[in-house]
């Protein structure tokens, strides 16, 4: 999940990601837009009280809150108001007939480049895909100006439509360690020391260590080693399953003081009958950490494989 | 200071999924209830405050401008607020210094939450450093129940009590016609549900909810003028260090500190005897009883016998989230502002089934993080 990289003209940085799964919810008229979209209709809402219609079709009227719906079948030409392009082609803002918006969707410049004031017209995909893009974009037409205004659209069948679509967020992160967490995890990775800063004014030690201690806010000026033994602050047995979790239950979810520290380290406890954790375990019981062999280890808390209780 | 009313109160119908409108549908619900209640439009409203949980729980970053379009709010202020599970009061809050500074003279708060369209824990988790403890997270409540295993023993906040906690906040939200979790539990169910992060088992903890609510927040002059207003007589959020030296999961310091300026502001001396209803936001049942004894309902140590004793029922003398609290529903970013205006509600006698009779002071309680920011508002009838 995480690790740690080089470059030539960049600090080592912290990679990691978060793979986010959705199920998001279209509103009513976004969903009769995109099933409208497979009959090769363009649906946009009409506001009464505004008299304003855009395209897509949206619940609500941006100018008074008001309610609208998707209402109104509108013709697939226009013009190009703005354009801009991308490696992968045009896109551009298309202000259709008869309509008081401007839609954002891809321009088709195969034939050649489009300009501000082009005549455009739809183009469909083959298949319905389920979203905006069984609108495929617009392609330069000849068409004249429509004067047709929008027609009223028949209700559509509360089954045809998709509700929900299922989306996700592939997020990519780079976290620079800066002095604190380079120097933390240097020793961590390298011969598995852990180390806290000391607050001069109050004398405790902060571990992970940090510029400044967050009571007297005064700088810290000189880094500590800590043990790997300590003792549990607080515990639970985790049972529960989630999206994302990096542990397979049942696990103990610890904080631990370590001998010579005054903050708290979040860890595991294994090496224990799961089973009867809540009796072997308590406030206070003392603990050490289990080192991952050298070869496993890549700078991370992960080095430690978890904490044990300590034998009486 | 200058006198700040809340003047119009509006929730959404809480559901476990509503398949049926946006995000931004949702909160448009609460707020036209809202501005319906304050007998108001859109139109004469200065100043709008949007408070939701973090972005990452439905996938649509600055959702507050999108909200603009479905409120009709062009070309009026509108900014967004975030804290975790304090993120209606810290809404709220803002809403008051904005009508106190005299920015505004009536503004609309909503907070919302649509928790069914993603990853709850996964999301909640990315509240952990990533390079410190990260990979360890489960949301917030494996924190919560570490924390109380460690005040278990300490402070006698056994898992009975808990349970009694859960039972009484199920059975309340019976009275409720918001709630989307009605459910008769005894103790024993709750001691033999599911554990989840033990010591929380699956009848310690909230629905996971879609739901807004949203509020109106006046001046005093608006106020005086309002047909059934409510007075915020003291609103406070405080923080605290999250991994500073010796940091105390006992006892919540900043709640502390939150509550002992909230009462000086409102001229409360005894809470017990002075507060006639209270709201807390308890996503667990540890953290009610956590909050008795931080909001000085009783001495450190005392909330298992409080919890006892019945005060804290709905017919009690402290009854405690008659509403049914987050067991009723749990829609992250408007809890807090859910719990203010259930005490409005009841200082305006508009609470429905759950009114308490005559209850003329309200408490709430909210926060958020790692139980390390925290508030407490105290609303009442008489403007003071």
């Amino acid at each position: 999940m995480t690790r740690i990289t080089t470059g030539i003209d960049q600090a080592p940085a912290l990679e990691t990601s978060l793979e986010m799964p959705y199920t998001l919810t279209t509103g009513k008229a976004v969903s009769v837009f995109i099933e409208q979209l497979g009959h090769g209709v363009i649906v946009g809402s009409h506001c009464d009280n505004c008299d304003r219609t855009v395209v897509p079709a949206q619940d609500y009227c941006a100018r008074c809150g008001g309610d609208q719906g998707a209402t109104v079948a509108v013709e697939p030409t226009g013009v190009v108001t703005a354009i801009t392009r991308t490696a992968d082609g045009a896109v551009g803002l298309i202000r259709l007939d008869g309509v008081d918006a401007d839609l954002l969707h891809v321009i088709d410049e195969s034939a050649g480049e489009v300009a501000v004031g082009d005549r455009v017209e739809a183009t469909f995909a083959p298949e319905p895909v389920g979203t905006i893009l069984t609108l495929a974009g617009f392609a330069p037409s000849t068409s004249a100006v429509s004067t047709t205004a929008p027609k009223e659209i028949d209700e559509v069948a509360d089954e045809d439509l998709a509700k929900q679509i299922i989306y996700s967020l592939s997020l990519p992160y780079r976290h620079a360690y800066g002095p604190n967490y380079g120097r933390l995890f240097d020793e961590l990775g390298s011969r598995g020391g852990i180390l806290g800063s000391r607050c001069p004014h109050c004398q405790n030690v902060l571990v992970p260590p940090r510029a400044y201690c967050e009571i007297c806010y005064v700088k810290t000026e000189q880094f500590v080693e800590v043990k790997d033994t300590g003792r549990l602050q607080a515990f639970s047995v985790i049972h529960m399953e989630f999206i994302g979790q990096t542990r397979k239950p049942p696990y103990v979810y610890a904080e631990i003081v370590l001998d010579g520290a005054s903050t708290r380290l979040i860890h595991n406890v294994a090496g224990i009958d799961m089973a009867r954790a809540t009796e072997v375990l308590d406030i206070g019981t003392p603990v050490r950490a289990v080192w991952k062999a050298e070869s496993e280890r890549n700078g991370t808390l992960d080095d430690i494989d978890y904490f044990e209780p300590i034998p009486e | 200071m200058k006198s700040v009313a809340i003047i119009g109160v509006g929730q959404t119908h809480h559901a476990r999924r509503r398949t049926d409108v946006t995000q931004i549908g949702l909160a448009r619900e609460a707020a036209l209830r809202a501005l319906e209640d304050a007998n108001l439009t859109i139109d004469d409203i200065d100043s709008i405050v949007v408070c939701t949980g973090p972005v990452l729980f439905a996938a649509v970053n600055q959702p507050e401008k999108w909200l603009v379009d479905a409120l009709g709010a062009r070309m009026k202020p509108v900014v967004r607020v975030t804290s975790g599970g304090g993120t209606g009061l810290a809404g709220a809050l803002a809403a008051v210094n904005q009508i106190r500074g005299g920015f505004a003279e009536r503004v609309l708060v909503v907070a919302y939450d649509k928790l069914s369209e993603g990853a709850l824990q996964y999301s909640i988790s990315t509240l952990y450093d990533p390079f410190w403890g990260r990979e360890f997270a489960v949301g917030i409540m494996g924190f919560s129940a570490a924390a109380w295993r460690g005040r278990m023993g300490r402070l006698g906040h056994t898992e009975e009590a808990a349970a009694m906690v859960s039972v009484k906040n199920h059975k309340n939200a019976f009275l409720n016609e918001y709630a989307h979790v009605r459910r008769d539990v005894s103790v024993e169910d709750v001691l033999n549900s599911r554990p989840l992060c033990w010591p929380i088992k699956l009848l310690d903890v909230p629905p996971i909810s879609d739901g807004a609510c949203a509020v109106v927040l006046s001046s005093g002059d608006i106020g005086e003028k309002s047909e059934n207003p409510a007075w915020i007589r003291g609103m406070s959020y405080y923080s605290e260090a999250d991994n500073a030296a010796n940091r105390s999961t006992i006892q919540s310091e900043p709640l502390e500190i939150a509550a002992r300026h909230v009462y000086a502001e409102a001229g409360i001396t005894n809470p017990r005897r002075q507060v006639d209803v209270v709201e807390v936001q308890e996503p667990y049942t540890c953290f009610e009883l956590s909050y008795y004894e931080s909001l000085g309902l009783c001495e450190p140590g005392g909330a298992a016998a409080l919890m006892a004793s019945g005060a804290t029922q709905i017919d009690g003398d402290i009854p405690v989230n008659a509403s049914g609290g987050c067991m009723g529903a749990n829609p992250i970013g408007a809890t807090g502002l859910i719990r203010l205006a259930e005490v409005a509600q009841q200082v305006r006698g508009k609470a429905g089934e759950h009114q308490i009779d005559g209850a003329k002071v309200g408490l709430m309680q909210a926060g958020g993080g790692w139980a390390n920011l925290r508030g407490v508002a105290v609303v009442s009838s008489q403007k003071g």
